[in-house]
């Protein structure tokens, strides 16, 4: 063996999953006597009588030879009429497959005879070629098991405990260098067993390290991944690590770590010989931070002063700032509502006004968000909600309804406790599709594989799956059948009672906006009606909706009875908010992070699983366990981020860290937000009140458009734009809903759209007019009202004259040509008239309109319209370079106002500008 | 190593991997086989044209009239015969009537989601929508496949469309043209389209002002893929907005006047008009949508006055338009609404309502060969005779006539792969 160091230490701050083995245990030396040996060896002896078992050998054997692949048997469809659970664990059903009848698959008679032995030996014709040799050891394996009787797994079968891998991290100095790894697997009876044979590998990134079938690692490039061990439901990852430099270990550079956050990816870098990138300079911090927690550019009278103060916090007390602004809570409740999957279009019809639920959703939020209310209750008040609050009947909550729908003073339904729209989605009603929600939305683990099969890189299995669904089953949304009777009088009442479906909502929907209070539908939980076995008949009648499961399962923690539970729910809520809750917590932060860093510690940020690791294992259980010590306090998360070092470095690299992408050892510069750059525009080019008046009132602002959806009218004028660039579908569960990719047509949009074109040059509020004002190029509605009026008293004196001459030649017989003359030029002065009366018209409140200016400007006031532009929109003072082709370009235009436009339009096309840096 | 390949002749180690690396060609696809084996012939469309009409329209009152069946799902159009003896469609779409030979009409199509966004997610994609996944439609799978010239967009769609690039992400989506083209004015085209006043010679001089100031990154050029797409995304879109191809694909006023003429005055027909033009022009996918076929009320006065008569007419004009510029052969072409309306007419509102179990659909273009009908619905029109054919086939057929291998797999961003027509298989009659 090569010299390779072996480190337990590596990952000091591991905890959890990975056991410390000693440091000076050599790999293969580690064989106890209790340990099994593997199977290679131990079928390899053709003498060897040994029965193998059905879940310990067999299935293992079939998924590593990968007879139960998706491509192969394990197809939903099958191949060649042979099925096999896709990635095995259906135990039952793969047994029934190999021993059926009617094909020869397991010949118990004359085993030689067996197909699952002919063809993978390609005795006989297998599609899927050989899958092993005569007499290897996988042959009597599979042979020995078909002589013993093929069995299933027996009841009293020992159960799966865990799997234990060694070497626990792996640590390379170049490339070509191999390390073994070796498994145990670890049963309820006290069996250990060596099951390296029988695992599958995988590597993370084959850039930085290869991996065989038999378990053997090979280091290639410099970097740091996993490899991932899969066997039963045990899948246990193993760091690899090779440092990018020599500047390692005791050789590191020292570096400052002023905050926690700092210590642990510090720590990390030392390890990789990476030094991470300086601090940046103020504006860019400026720049980032606002965008970051506001969602805004930061104003240019800001980023002037925050560069002239010198005290020592100013960063700091800006985050602070910053964490009370209505940005803030304006963008990060959108931030929820993705989370969330707040959809318009699933929706419709939920509310008699259909425009409500999405918006109350989104306001319901965004005050817990502005109050800070911690994390948790944000999402008690979503996970526990019914429509009716504990205390209120019938008659209390629709009378609250109509009031908050009417807009009668002091009723809001952001004050109400719960937020039920979550539970009233079209999309969310079925069971299965709310353990796909909740997961995504709470756990931030992808479940759905789970729904049809063994999830190929986690540990769930279908029956998880369907343990855990019995939390969802009793919630309903409908007319509540408890107060079934006062809703159908109420639309009798109304004279409704003829309409059903949209008709009746579109009637609702009419007679509430006139003041007539009309009935809800409710989010309501049932009773629950466990199956009765003695009680055949009764069940055989109310079929279908009144049974409930006596139990569910938490995911990975333990069986709970909910029959007896008023509302499911709060179990699920009381497993969220434990301090050993693997999820909840993590999932928050993570998403947190990666909305800082454009990239989570774990990545995807809402794929949380065994093989997917995190990339700073204790930097996650740190900030995890922290939020939940916190009280979940949002706030202070968003601090303890943004006040870090790490936060705050340049995206400038060097030498040991300019490959970078997963060690937050640099900034890593991506695309803003979709919303957040459709504002960005309208703030880079509006003037310095409207900057201002734009960063106080959130409502017209993109950041704060409450639901997706195409049928959302909310969204109508920036529909395009923010699809263009992305913005969340919230129709998936997934993060990636919200794309931050560039494309051609976001850049054919900032190029060359009129919606951008509109935004340099609106009246009044743009930089442009702002400019034109200074210059004196702005010709103002009273000048332009002046003119249009001494214009149509001219005319309408024409036209006096013109019908007087009509009258006049209409009476001399003898002057018919002239007449026609005369009523011709009447007809064309008419016509004038009347469209100037039209402009006269429009002119009362049309607004001022820019002129072109061409007189040379001085250099003093083009440098003040150069700098001006670049704190409006880049947040810093342009360089000598800029400053001079910019100069150039102006001093170039022959019309200033043009010049000016250009150079707006040019700062909005930068890379930069579009860029959080 | 014995073991070390699957059934698919990939290495193991390859086929459990996950992620972004992904893989590629992972299956000796049936559809290759297929090739190799003759079925499929390997010459196929260049572009193609997706028109969709939104709401769904009534099968009984448009292309599979029954004169035979009960008062209660008859309607009140008469059949009339086509250019292609034996093929009879409704009184009001004579132009199409005329033109029969130049389309196939698939008859009995059928599926089973009856709601307006989910029935249109399954006919733009060919796959029956899911709730946790969002399948590309056909537009972003093609021009992922076929990217098309520099200085075009290569997906637009007229005005706007309910395909989405799904899980493939933005980068895929159409350039919506935002409006339809009126007859005689300037059409405004987002993005391309150059306000008043502006020339390409102040695009060009302000560019240059641009590329000076645009500085900041240049040293990230080489490690950062962000940056580098992002500057080849400008100089696409400054060569699209510069040249004069791309502003004359959009400008049907070029059109004489005796080509222009037959696809009539409405939006649709000159929807068609533009949508010939943009692929004679080489822009990959065009969509075009014609809505108001949810017709749950007054279903004949509607359609006689309101939408047959420029579906007739634009849709006759695009299809003879095409043909006479030598544009039909490689020119995929797909009418779907999304589904079919009740057989049985509701009297109530006198109209029919949402109906995916028998629909039409039509093809024409490229290898399809035209003047057929394919499938066949019952007496009454209530569904297929046989197994009839699922919106899965026809996309099966669809993205074989355009040459796209419709068996490949795709892999989502969790790394899950997914087959780009999961269930269906080619109509092979269409082509024979």
């Amino acid at each position: 063996m090569k010299s390779i160091k072996m480190t337990s230490c590596c990952f000091p701050f591991i905890v959890g999953v990975l056991a410390v083995v000693p440091l000076t245990a050599p790999i293969h030396a580690a064989e106890n006597a209790d340990i099994q040996k593997p199977v290679s060896q131990r079928f390899a002896d053709p003498g060897n009588k040994e029965v193998p078992q059905f879940q310990q050998h067999v299935v293992p054997l079939l998924g590593k030879l990968g007879c139960n692949g998706r491509a192969c048997h394990g197809s939903f469809q099958g191949k060649g009429d042979f099925r096999l659970s896709l990635f095995g664990y259906d135990f039952i059903m793969d047994h029934t497959q190999l021993t059926a009848k009617d094909v020869a698959r397991v010949d118990l008679k004359e085993p030689a005879k067996s197909l699952i032995l002919q063809k993978p030996l390609e005795e006989v014709d297998h599609e899927g070629g050989k899958r092993f040799e005569p007499d290897s050891w996988q042959h009597r394996l599979l042979a020995r098991w078909i002589e013993g009787g093929a069995k299933g797994v027996p009841k009293e079968a020992p159960k799966f405990v865990r799997l234990e891998v060694t070497p626990e991290s792996i640590q390379f100095n170049k490339e070509g260098e191999t390390v073994s790894l070796r498994a145990v697997s670890v049963w309820s009876d006290g069996t250990r067993e060596d099951v390296t044979p029988l695992c599958r590998f995988q590597t993370n990134n084959e850039q930085i390290a290869t991996m065989t079938e038999a378990g053997l690692v090979t280091a290639a490039k410099p970097g740091d991944t996993h490899v991932v061990v899969f066997y039963d439901s045990g899948v246990i990852p193993v760091p690899v690590l090779q440092p990018v430099s020599d500047q390692y270990g005791d050789k590191y550079p020292a570096i400052a770590t002023s905050t926690p956050i700092d210590q642990f990816v510090v720590t990390k870098l030392k390890k990789l010989g990476m030094v991470p990138a300086s601090t940046c300079d103020d504006s860019e911090f400026l720049r980032r931070i606002s965008l970051d927690i506001s969602g805004t550019l930061p104003a240019p009278h800001e980023v002037e002063a925050f560069l002239k103060d010198a005290s020592p916090d100013k960063r700091a007390k800006k985050i602070d700032e910053l964490l009370d602004s209505p940005g803030y809570a304006a963008w990060w409740s959108t931030k929820l509502c993705d989370f969330t999957q707040n959809n318009y279009d699933d929706l419709v019809n939920v509310s008699p006004v259909r425009e409500r639920p999405s918006q109350d959703w989104y306001d319901w939020i965004k005050k817990r968000v502005t109050d800070n209310a911690g994390y948790d209750k944000i999402a008690e008040g979503i996970l526990l909600a019914t429509s009716r609050e504990a205390d209120e009947d019938f008659e209390m909550f629709t009378k609250s309804m109509n009031g908050i729908i009417q807009d009668k003073p002091g009723q809001e339904f952001a004050d109400r406790d719960h937020m039920p729209y979550y539970w009233a989605r079209r999309d969310f009603r079925n069971p299965d599709d709310r353990v796909l929600g909740f997961a995504y939305t709470f756990l931030g683990i992808r479940i759905q594989c789970a729904q049809c099969h063994k999830h190929p890189f986690d540990q769930w299995t279908q029956t998880d799956f369907k343990d855990f669904r019995g939390f969802f089953t009793r919630v309903n949304f409908g007319v509540n059948p408890e107060s079934k009777k006062e809703y159908t009088a109420m639309v009798e009442e109304l004279g409704a009672d003829k309409l059903r479906g949209n008709q009746l909502v579109r009637e609702l929907s009419q007679k509430v906006k006139r003041g007539e209070n009309v009935p809800f539908m409710e989010v309501y939980v049932t009773k629950g009606r466990p199956e009765k076995a003695n009680n055949k008949k009764k069940q055989g009648k109310n079929r279908g909706n009144n049974q409930s499961p006596a139990t569910a399962k938490l995911l990975g923690a333990e069986v709970v009875e909910i029959n007896k539970m008023q509302d499911p729910r709060t179990a699920l809520m009381e497993w969220l908010r434990r301090e050993d809750n693997p999820y909840f917590a993590k999932a928050f932060v993570n998403r947190v992070w990666a909305s800082y860093f454009n990239r989570g510690i774990i990545e995807p940020p809402d794929d949380l699983n065994l093989a997917n690791p995190p990339s700073n294992a204790p930097l996650l259980d740190y900030l995890s366990r922290e939020f939940v010590q916190h009280n979940f306090d949002m706030k202070w998360l968003h601090r303890e981020i943004t006040n870090s070092d790490t936060y705050q470095r340049s995206w400038k690299t060097n030498k040991t860290n300019e490959l970078d992408e997963v060690n937050f050892s640099h900034y890593i510069p991506h695309r803003l937000p979709a919303e957040v750059l459709y504002d960005a525009i309208h703030q880079a080019t509006a003037s310095d009140d409207a900057i201002d008046s734009m960063k106080n009132s959130i409502d017209e602002r993109a950041i704060s458009i409450a639901a997706s959806g195409l049928r959302n009218r909310a969204l109508k004028d920036k529909q395009y734009a923010l699809t263009i660039f992305g913005r969340s579908t919230r129709e998936n569960n997934c993060d990636c809903d919200r794309s931050i990719d560039p494309s051609l047509l976001q850049t054919m949009y900032i190029k060359n759209d009129n919606d951008v074109y509109s935004a340099i040059n609106r009246s009044n509020s743009s930089w442009l007019f702002q400019v034109g004002q200074q210059l004196g190029a702005v010709q103002k509605p009273t000048e332009q009202k002046e003119r249009v009026n001494t214009r149509l008293e001219q005319l309408k004196e024409q036209v006096k004259d013109a019908k007087q001459r009509v009258n006049q030649l209409q009476k001399q017989a003898d002057k018919k040509p002239q007449l026609k003359q005369a009523q011709k030029r009447l007809q064309a002065i008419t016509a004038d008239l009347k469209k100037v009366r039209q402009a006269s018209s429009k002119a009362e409140n049309a607004p001022a309109r820019l002129q072109s200016f061409e007189n040379p400007i001085s250099q003093v006031k083009s440098d003040e319209i150069i700098t001006k532009t670049y704190l409006r929109s880049l947040s810093r003072y342009p360089t000598e370079a800029e400053t001079t082709a910019a100069r150039k370009y102006l001093d170039d235009s022959q019309n200033k106002i043009d010049g000016v436009y250009d150079l707006i339009w040019a700062v909005l096309n930068t890379k930069e500008f579009m860029l959080n840096h | 190593m014995a073991v070390s390949k699957t059934c698919d002749g990939v290495k193991r180690r390859d086929f459990i991997k996950i992620g972004a690396l992904g893989f590629t060609g992972l299956t000796l696809s049936s559809y290759l086989r297929m090739v190799e084996a003759g079925d499929a012939k390997p010459k196929n469309a260049k572009s193609a044209i997706f028109i969709e009409l939104s709401g769904g329209p009534s099968h009984m009152d448009t292309f599979d009239l029954k004169p035979e069946s009960p008062s209660e799902f008859r309607g009140e159009f008469k059949p009339v015969k086509t250019n292609v003896s034996g093929i009879e469609i409704c009184e009001h779409l004579p132009k199409l009537a005329g033109c029969m030979d130049k389309f196939v009409l698939l008859r009995g199509v059928s599926h089973s989601v009856a709601a307006h966004a989910l029935g249109r997610s399954y006919v733009n994609t060919g796959n029956r929508p899911l709730p946790s996944l969002e399948y590309p439609g056909y537009g972003a799978v093609f021009t992922k496949e076929n990217p098309g010239p520099e200085n075009l967009p290569p997906y637009v769609s007229i005005p706007n469309s309910t395909q989405t690039p799904g899980f493939l992400g933005v980068k895929y989506a159409p350039l919506n043209t935002g409006a339809t083209p009126r007859s005689g004015q300037p059409f405004n085209v987002r993005g391309i389209s150059l306000r008043s006043g502006l020339t390409v010679e102040n695009i060009e001089r302000r560019e240059t002002l641009l590329r000076e100031i645009d500085q900041t990154f240049n040293s990230l050029e080489k490690n950062s893929q962000l940056i580098e797409g992002l500057d080849r995304f400008s100089q696409q879109a400054q060569s699209i907005i510069t040249s004069k191809r791309a502003r004359d694909a959009f400008d049907i006023s070029k059109e004489s006047p005796a080509f222009s003429k037959p696809f009539g005055e409405s939006s649709f027909g000159q929807s068609c008009l533009l949508a010939s033009r943009l692929v004679e022009s080489g822009v990959r996918f065009v969509t075009v949508s014609m809505g108001g076929w949810d017709t749950h009320n007054k279903n004949w006065e509607n359609l006689e006055n309101r939408l047959l008569p420029p579906l007739d007419e634009g849709l006759s004009a695009l299809f003879n338009g095409l043909a006479e510029k030598g544009l039909l052969e490689s020119t995929a072409v797909y009418v779907t609404g999304e589904f079919g309306r009740t057989p049985k007419i509701n009297t109530q509102r006198g109209g029919r309502d949402h109906y995916p179990r028998c629909m039409f659909m039509l093809m024409a273009g490229g290898q399809v060969k035209g003047g057929q009908v394919i499938g066949k619905s019952n007496a009454n029109g209530t569904e297929p005779i046989d197994d009839g054919y699922s919106p899965d086939d026809v996309a099966a057929s669809f993205y074989h006539n355009l040459g796209v291998d419709f068996t490949k797999e795709y892999h989502t961003n969790s790394g899950r792969p997914i087959t780009i027509v999961r269930e269906g298989s080619v109509i092979n009659k269409l082509f024979a």
